[in-house]
């Protein structure tokens, strides 16, 4: 009887959790009308909704579409994490396998940098992108972002794990530190580059506040920022509202379904206090 | 253990160079500036040179009766969410945990979905759910309930509450993965133990579950409050701050200072004012966490 119970309260929950989400899909494919409905299954189902949303910014300039945000949203993604994990790994490889002076000042200074709130130093980052004129450039979108203390003390941990036998051999055969960085380490790390890749990525997506700021400029804008003109739009055109919005998650969610296994085990490995 | 050269030592600092560059010029550089800012009086549309003025960018906004309205409505907000969060997200961890349940990746992945959708799409989403009138989703569903359609996004009493809505039903499933977490990391045989002697369900939960999952609450304690502080993107997107200013919060009110009216040099006196509050914040947290430890080995 317990049993039954439970299962019937996080059915419920989880219908909680889902419908909005739902509902956001049918309404997507549902012919628009002036009745909304609140069923989750589409009415008269469409597939229009999806191309008047791709072609919606039209009514700004002729070559601007919903691909045009997405491209920028994917180039954005893309050298965020690329760049990201490259960088990351580079700095949590010495830190976790060489000996060095300040080597603990630095690891500290890493995780110093996730202490500092972002909106504290958003002014200054912003003058410094207006000085160097990369407002409205991929350059100021992605720069800020590609460091992260989080990433560099992930890594750390990792290699720390690697036995440095590899690495012994390797420099008896003359192999040089970032060789053996290269080579050794990374194949050996898949694990975390993986869990790092997923991670950076979907935050790199999702980011609002950055792309808000850092472009005036309607062609430069990223999709989320974009998203946000999807607003004003008035109930006969929710249909075309769901559409976008969908568009929007649905690579998120993808990437998410396809690397679960990485994502949890990354997600709680910083969580608990040793 | 090979012994290395002092010339090859000094590769190592290379490596280091990309990340710590950025680290430099992205976050320890501004960090500074910022606080430098706060005393100048610098709005890059009007003014081309700063100029100085020492406090009266913090004398401003402390006597700015909107800068108090956002404190307060972002101390509601963070008070109003974090305890359901945690609550419920405890809830989630320990059912899906249960023995009995099956289909269990089923219900955590159908609890993380909220989390992992991006903020804006979820929070106009959210605006159309809760449109004001009677076309709002959840109007309809109260118009069955005889309950008249409310105001939502667009009343002041309610802005907020539908903000913190939204930050509740999206959270809950990371708070129930990081109690999940915490939940498998206790070994099984303390329970074995505990059931040589009478104890209720509840009872091993009071007085084995909860202490022991301390660290992971104090853990969510802490970066939950310092993220429901910042909370921005719903009410950019949903209410926009209003209606009047009743849903705007610290970041909005910096939001609206730096980059709607472009005053830098007000704008970093309040990064610095919210940098102030949430030092002291998670110092007195550390300050809480440290008092007590519990293990049973």
């Amino acid at each position: 009887m317990k049993k039954a119970l439970l299962y019937i309260a996080l059915t419920v929950i989880a219908f909680f959790m889902l419908t909005p989400l739902l509902w956001m899909l049918a309404t997507s494919f549902s012919r628009d009308s002036v009745v909304v409905s609140t069923s989750l299954i589409p009415k008269n189902f469409t597939l229009k909704n999806y191309i008047e949303a791709w072609n919606f910014p039209r009514v700004f300039s002729d070559e601007i579409t919903l691909g045009t945000f997405f491209k920028n949203s994917i180039i954005t993604t893309f050298f965020i994490t690329a760049l990201g994990l490259f960088i990351d790994s580079l700095a949590g490889y010495v830190l976790a396998r060489k000996r060095f002076l300040g080597r603990k000042i630095f690891f500290y200074l890493a995780l110093i940098t996730l202490m500092i709130p972002f909106y504290v130093v958003v002014v200054p980052m912003f003058l410094i992108m207006k000085n160097l004129r990369w407002i409205n450039t991929y350059q100021g979108l992605i720069t800020p972002s590609i460091a992260s203390g989080f990433g560099v003390y992930m890594f750390k941990q990792y290699f720390q794990t690697i036995p440095y036998e590899l690495e012994e051999a390797a420099k008896m055969d003359g192999y040089s530190d970032f060789r053996i960085y290269f080579s050794i380490i990374i194949p050996l790390s898949i694990p975390a580059f993986g869990t790092m890749a997923i991670l950076k990525s979907m935050w790199a997506w999702d980011e609002f506040f950055w792309p808000l700021i850092i472009t005036t400029d309607i062609k430069m804008k990223t999709l989320q920022v974009a998203l946000t003109m999807f607003r004003g739009l008035n109930v006969t055109q929710w249909g075309l509202l769901t559409a976008g919005m969908t568009m929007a998650t649905i690579p998120i969610i993808i990437i998410y379904i396809f690397l679960q296994r990485y994502f949890v085990s990354g997600l709680t490995a910083g969580s608990l206090k040793a | 253990m090979i012994v290395c050269s002092k010339k090859e030592k000094i590769n190592y600092y290379f490596f280091l160079v990309p990340a710590f560059l950025v680290f430099s010029i992205f976050i320890f550089w501004p960090l500074i500036q910022s606080l430098y800012l706060s005393f100048f009086k610098y709005n890059i549309i009007n003014i081309n040179t700063p100029q100085f003025v020492g406090l009266k960018n913090y004398n401003f906004i402390l006597h700015d009766q909107i800068f108090w309205t956002s404190i307060v409505n972002t101390v509601i907000y963070v008070l109003g969410t974090i305890p359901l969060k945690l609550l419920f997200g405890l809830l989630l961890a320990l059912a899906v945990n249960s023995k009995f349940i099956k289909f269990k990746t089923f219900y955590r992945t159908s609890f993380y979905m909220p989390v992992i959708c991006s903020m804006v799409a979820v929070s106009i989403v959210w605006s159309l759910l809760f449109n004001p009138g009677p076309n709002g989703i959840v109007n309809i569903i109260l118009s069955k309930f005889k309950i008249n359609p409310l105001g939502w996004g667009s009343d002041s009493n309610l802005s907020l509450l539908t903000v913190m809505l939204l930050g509740i039903w999206k959270e809950i499933g990371y708070v129930m993965m990081i109690y999940l977490s915490g939940l498998m990391a206790i070994p099984q045989d303390i329970y074995e133990a505990a059931s040589l002697d009478p104890v209720s369900s509840f009872q091993k939960f009071m007085y084995l579950t909860l202490p022991l999952l301390r660290p992971t609450t104090i853990f969510l304690l802490i970066t939950e409050m310092i993220g429901s502080f910042q909370v921005f993107t719903p009410i950019y997107v949903i209410t926009g701050g209003g209606p009047g200013y009743s849903s705007t919060t610290i970041i909005n009110y910096l939001y609206n200072k730096g980059f709607q009216e472009y005053s830098m040099g007000q704008a970093c006196a309040v990064a610095y004012v919210l940098f102030a509050v949430l030092l002291l914040l998670t110092i007195l947290q550390n300050k809480f966490s440290k008092s007590e430890e519990v293990s049973y080995d």
